[in-house]
């Protein structure tokens, strides 16, 4: 049982990560920190695919003849993802720094009552 | 199994994750994510993507932690009553519970790194290996079929980034579609 567990470490850690970066999502009042959250859940799913390249005792997918490599597709896909969910953080926060100007606060139950109150 | 370099880099991601997590100063939680994106970018580089690492380290310990930082400046670090967050009981009901679902599927997986059941589709997989040198004239792999292979793919992640800074500079300029 332990040992299933050990030899599957990566996907403890993603499921780790992504139940951490859901409750920060969901528990945390501040808006700058839920994004951060998002951002942790991410990277657990990244983790996800660069585990499903992994091969133990390979080497990392530049060719140089025969031999065993790690995959380089799933590794492209997270590169893409990477950059994706950096155009979505900028995009987020640039709504939150509006949200801040507009409301004067970044607390997600005050912005609830403050809005409620209009 | 696990090496001892990989051990400390999963238990030095799993607390930053935490302490990010429980800490409420705002300005801490940024500079702990910007150490947990540096311990996820090793952590991809021990796994093999070294690609993946650099991406990482520049965009999520580099650009991210910079987006935080300038938000954080134009808007507000608020209350320091506390320095620890609540704990949020339902909320941490649910993620509990999604985390043992999470978990009891994780001994269905296959080994981490298993040579003998390495890729998902072995066929596919080794046409890319064999041929990528050929057709693009590029080594490494990752280079061939972002640029190359999957070139449109790329194009569209640049749309992407490129909406993304019109979608951000409409936001924050105000009067853009009222003429205030």
């Amino acid at each position: 049982m332990i040992e299933a567990y050990a030899n599957r470490y990566t996907y403890v850690l993603v499921a780790a990560l992504v139940a951490i970066g859901l409750y920060i999502l969901i528990a945390s009042q501040n808006l700058v920190k839920k994004i951060i959250g998002l951002s942790i859940f991410q990277t657990g799913i990244f983790l996800f695919f660069i585990t499903a390249a992994f091969v133990e005792g390979g080497s990392s997918p530049v060719i140089d003849g025969e031999g065993l490599y790690a995959s380089p597709l799933p590794q492209v896909i997270v590169l893409t993802a990477i950059v994706v969910g950096v155009a979505l953080t900028a995009v987020a926060l640039a709504l939150i720094v509006r949200i801040y100007s507009e409301y004067g606060t970044l607390d997600e139950e005050t912005l609830r009552e403050v809005r409620a109150d209009e | 199994m696990i090496s001892a370099f990989g051990a400390v880099l999963f238990v030095f991601i799993l607390v930053t994750a935490l302490a990010a997590a429980v800490l409420r100063d705002i300005l801490a939680v940024i500079i702990i994510s910007g150490a947990y994106s540096l311990g996820m970018a090793l952590f991809y580089a021990f796994l093999l993507a070294p690609d993946v690492a650099m991406t990482e380290a520049a965009i999520g310990a580099g650009v991210t932690t910079l987006l935080l930082l300038l938000t954080v400046t134009r808007t507000v670090r608020q209350d320091h009553n506390r320095a620890i967050e609540r704990p949020n009981v339902p909320a941490l009901l649910v993620c509990g519970g999604f985390l043992i679902v999470l978990l009891m599927t994780v001994a269905e997986f296959p080994v981490v790194g298993d040579p003998a059941i390495a890729w998902d589709n072995p066929a596919i997989t080794q046409y890319y290996i064999d041929n990528a040198y050929k057709d693009t004239g590029v080594k490494n792999a990752v280079t061939a079929v972002l640029a190359g292979y999957r070139g449109f793919d790329t194009f569209g992640e640049a749309m992407v980034v490129f909406l993304a800074g019109m979608a951000a500079l409409l936001v924050l300029k105000r009067g853009v579609f009222t003429n205030e």
